[in-house]
């Protein structure tokens, strides 16, 4: 019984972890209408800012998941503008090819990046607090508790922005139409802009979050992506509810699977496509999701 | 409907390149040949993704998918269902993925955009991890060992086979182009809908395209499992598909030759830089950047069409380029 | 602009159709004799666009049928209509925008397995005689103005050799003087033969062309008859102003 216990709750923090990452692609998705297919890049240099805020500037580890979440704010700010923005004139006729081919490129010159500037092994950041809640025979470190609260908190507080908060309002009004947001005085591409930077800075906060627990590596992102557009299309593209959802879904399949499968290899492997196969049944039977809207093509 | 100065400027520079491509081996030692033999591998990748993605609008991320069933299938019939006749087991590999892809492609009918794009990253992993975990039948991680198609030490022959299927391959693409089909492909990609309402059956030419591309994708692949020797799971990882990606759009997502260019320039640049290490990827992503943000057609056209540019000033009929609108006003006007 | 015949060739009964919650055609008949030039008006959200791309194979009802020529029609694809006769065009042009004129034109041709090449370009160049575009046969659709894309859209319907055309919107946003030679066109089309079906705002253009008008509204058919008697008809006036207690207020 503890056994399963401790399975949940180490599947409840991934999915946390999971659902936070999704929330930002999920955001990205529902503003702009891109995937941005280097959101796994964005999550790994999340985790190296934090970790170089901690040893260059002495933050606090916490701290560093600020320091990493602003950091990649402005990135994705300055992405959007110089790469993304060309994309919403009459110039770029197939916008979803652009997209996908951006951000792509946008993988591969960080993760190579970080591979020649960091260095391709493995480096650990200090503990956000180091030991260990026990509980009967349960044993879970503080990190994994402290890193899913903070992802409760950023998911609670993300939610509350986009539906109390005037621009979060006026990032979801551009979601759902961006003509109508133009009508009433909101400038779309400002919007675009703040959503991008603000999906960074989610997916760079989950990387901070879980460095600590996981360790870094510049490939680091590569498995947390592929969850990530898996949970927003079983969620629904543009539901931040769905990634929530669908992110704790995933982490804790994963964490049963790999438990309880007997066999290690077939257990991951097979936990992992599991992920992929509800992707493709979700896209077959129901394509907008638990909780998603229908699409709209990028005009 | 092309102006034939302009045709036999591209056709000229793609016979010099023919040539120099001849006789590489001649001028070469054996690690070149060896890097040349893998770049047509990259190359038959890359023109069949241009014709799937760039003329056909249908950006899939299973190509490498394709190649691994093909590879694998060819392998797999050789080592485990005792086919001994080598080309028979490869046509089966090649059969067998026209077959799959038609499959994927009707499931693919009603996606596009990013929808097509993920639903086919999904199977191509879900691929993936079943060739790592049934590593009884796979190998999987370690590496399947492949039965050679030649033998003795050199990669010559393996280098004019590689050469031998990418011009079959331009050809066959090519030829298709050119026909309605190929006119067919191209408003599906421009805009599907109006398309059907066109009277053109979007269903039936999309599973061909698919068809036709998974197809080539499988010789690719088993042209590649059989001249290395040696299979593993790694051929199917996002990055290889990022890589293929990066090619196709460097070299001009809309030329077949484009497309051919872009591959081997990139590999022969990847392996030039090899003491480089990572960088010469990190200059790949930016490449990839730079060439959709500033010449979205990818290089060789963007070459094209400054030679052609040149020439046009020249020329006494020179077409004009700027927008046509103004003029065509006037002349309703009266 | 006589009815050749009293049998309609074209028979869309009952049409229903719902997206999700919403219903967007509740109950739609339309019936076409050869030779007709009729309009189909209505507020917005009354269901036109809706209508004309089930009549046009591009949606599947939800209820009802369609037969053509007796033909039943009512589960086939948008490309099955086009072969049967059925062209139309789009409310804002999709063109093939990376594709020039020529192009445009030859792919709804050539998608009749039958017609070649030559003969496929050989019609083109006619159309664009008749559309006075010749001069723009190489030029690539998405550098055309929005009037001549407009013409383009026309073209390339008429390139099915279609017995029915339905025309979404052709009147809208168009420069006054390109709006009477689309209607000059689409007289000289009536006069040839075409049976043409035209969904649009524009009263007085509309008018000017028909000789039936259908009215929508809320999904439904409310009136059917000569213009004048339609536009006086208190349902349809209704429907266009409110409800009467929004005009009290």
């Amino acid at each position: 019984m503890n056994y399963f216990a401790l399975l949940a709750i180490n599947g409840l923090v991934i999915g946390l972890i999971y659902a936070l990452t999704a929330a930002g692609l999920t955001l990205v998705f529902s503003v702009l209408r891109v995937v941005n297919f280097g959101h796994g890049a964005l999550y790994m240099a999340g985790g190296y800012a934090s970790y170089y805020a901690i040893g260059l500037l002495g933050l606090p580890p916490l701290a560093g998941v600020l320091a990493a979440m602003i950091a990649l704010f402005a990135f994705g700010v300055l992405f959007e503008r110089l790469v993304i923005q060309p994309m919403y004139g009459n110039e770029v006729e197939r916008k979803d090819e652009y997209a996908i081919i951006v951000t792509f490129g946008l993988t591969i010159l960080l993760s190579n990046l970080a591979i020649v500037v960091f260095g391709p092994f493995s480096k650990s950041p200090p503990p956000f607090l180091s030991g260990t809640l026990v509980i009967g025979s349960m044993i879970l470190p503080f990190d994994r508790l402290i890193a899913a609260l903070v992802a409760v908190v950023l998911l609670v507080g993300l939610m509350w922005f986009l539906a109390r908060t005037a621009l979060g309002q006026a990032l979801d009004a551009v979601s759902q139409s961006r003509e109508s947001a133009a009508v009433i005085g909101i400038n779309p591409r400002r919007m675009y802009t703040i959503a991008f930077g603000l999906g960074s800075a989610l997916a760079g906060g989950a990387g901070a979050l879980i460095a600590p627990i996981f360790a870094l590596s510049p490939s680091m992102g590569e498995l947390p992506a592929v969850q990530a557009f898996i949970i927003i299309v079983i969620g629904g593209m543009g539901s931040i509810g769905g990634s929530i959802v669908g992110g704790i879904l995933l982490g804790l399949v994963q964490g049963f699977g790999v438990g309880y499968l007997p066999d290690p290899n077939r257990a991951l492997a097979y936990t992992q496509a599991f992920g992929a196969l509800l992707l493709i049944v979700t896209l077959l039977f129901r394509p907008t999701g638990l909780f998603g809207r229908p699409h709209q093509r990028l005009e | 409907m092309a102006m034939p100065s302009r045709v036999s400027a591209s056709v000229a520079v793609q016979g010099i390149l023919l040539l120099l491509a001849l006789l590489v081996p001649l001028a070469s030692g054996p690690y070149w040949i060896h890097v040349g033999a893998i770049a047509w591998y990259y190359a038959l990748l890359v023109a069949s993704w241009t014709l799937l993605a760039g003329f056909a609008g249908q950006f899939s991320f299973a190509h490498m998918a394709f190649a691994a069933l093909g590879g694998y299938a060819s392998s797999l019939l050789v080592l485990h269902l005792g086919v001994t006749y080598l080309p028979l087991a490869m046509v089966a590999g090649i059969v067998l993925a026209m077959v799959v892809g038609a499959m994927m492609g009707f499931l693919v009918l009603r996606l596009s955009g990013p929808y097509l794009a993920l639903f086919t990253l999904a199977i191509s992993e879900v691929f993936r991890l079943i060739l790592i975990a049934e590593e009884q039948v796979t190998r999987g991680s370690l590496g399947l060992q492949v039965p050679r198609l030649f033998h003795g030490g050199s990669d010559v022959p393996y280098y004019y086979l590689g050469l031998g299927l990418v011009i079959a391959a331009l050809l066959l693409m090519t030829l298709l182009l050119r026909t309605r089909v190929g006119l067919f492909l191209r408003a599906i990609r421009e805009d599907e809908g109006a398309a059907r309402a066109s009277g053109v059956n979007t269903t039936r030419y999309k599973l061909l395209v698919f068809v036709v591309t998974s197809g080539l994708a499988a010789t690719a692949g088993i042209y590649y499992a059989h001249f290395i020797g040696i299979l593993t799971p790694n051929m199917l990882i996002l990055p290889e598909m990022g890589l293929v990606i990066a090619m196709a759009v460097i070299g001009g997502i809309e030329s077949l030759p484009g497309a051919v260019i872009g591959a081997v320039i990139v590999f022969l640049l990847s392996e030039t830089l090899r003491e480089y290490g990572e960088w010469r990827f990190v200059l790949l992503g930016l490449a990839l950047i730079l060439v959709q943000r500033f010449a979205r057609n990818g290089l060789f056209p963007l070459i094209e069409r400054i030679g052609r540019g040149r020439r046009q000033t020249q020329a006494a009929s020179a077409r004009p380029v700027a927008p046509i609108a103004p003029a065509a006003e006037r002349t309703h006007a009266n | 602009m006589q009815t050749e015949s009293r049998v309609p060739f074209f028979a869309a009964a009952g049409l229903a159709k719902h997206f999700g919650g919403i219903v967007a055609v509740a109950d739609m008949s339309l019936h076409l004799h050869r030779g007709e030039i009729i309009g189909l008006i209505g507020p917005n959200g009354s269901g036109k666009t809706t209508t004309i791309n089930m009549i046009a194979g591009a949606l599947g009802p939800d209820a009802g049928s369609i037969a053509i020529d007796g033909i039943d029609m009512t589960r086939s694809p948008a490309h099955a209509f086009a072969h049967r006769g059925v062209a139309r065009t789009f409310q804002v042009s999709r063109l093939f925008r990376r594709m020039t004129v020529m192009e445009n034109l030859i792919v709804p041709a050539l998608s009749n397995a039958a017609t070649r090449r030559a003969a496929a370009e050989a019609r083109a160049r006619d159309v664009l005689a008749f559309l006075r575009l010749e001069h723009l046969a190489h030029e690539y659709a998405r550098l055309l103005s929005g009037g001549q894309q407009k013409l383009l859209e026309l073209g390339r319907a008429l390139m099915l050799e279609p017995m029915l055309v339905l025309l979404d919107e052709p009147f809208a946003g168009v420069h006054p003087r390109l709006l009477g030679e689309i209607i000059e066109h689409i007289r000289k089309l009536n006069r040839d033969g075409l049976t043409i079906v035209i969904v649009d705002h524009n009263l007085d253009a509309i008018r000017s062309v028909v000789q039936r008008t259908v009215v929508m509204a809320n999904g439904r058919k409310i009136a059917d008859g000569a213009v004048e008697d339609v536009l006086r008809d208190p349902a349809v006036i209704h429907a266009y102003t409110g409800s009467r207690k929004a005009l009290r207020g």
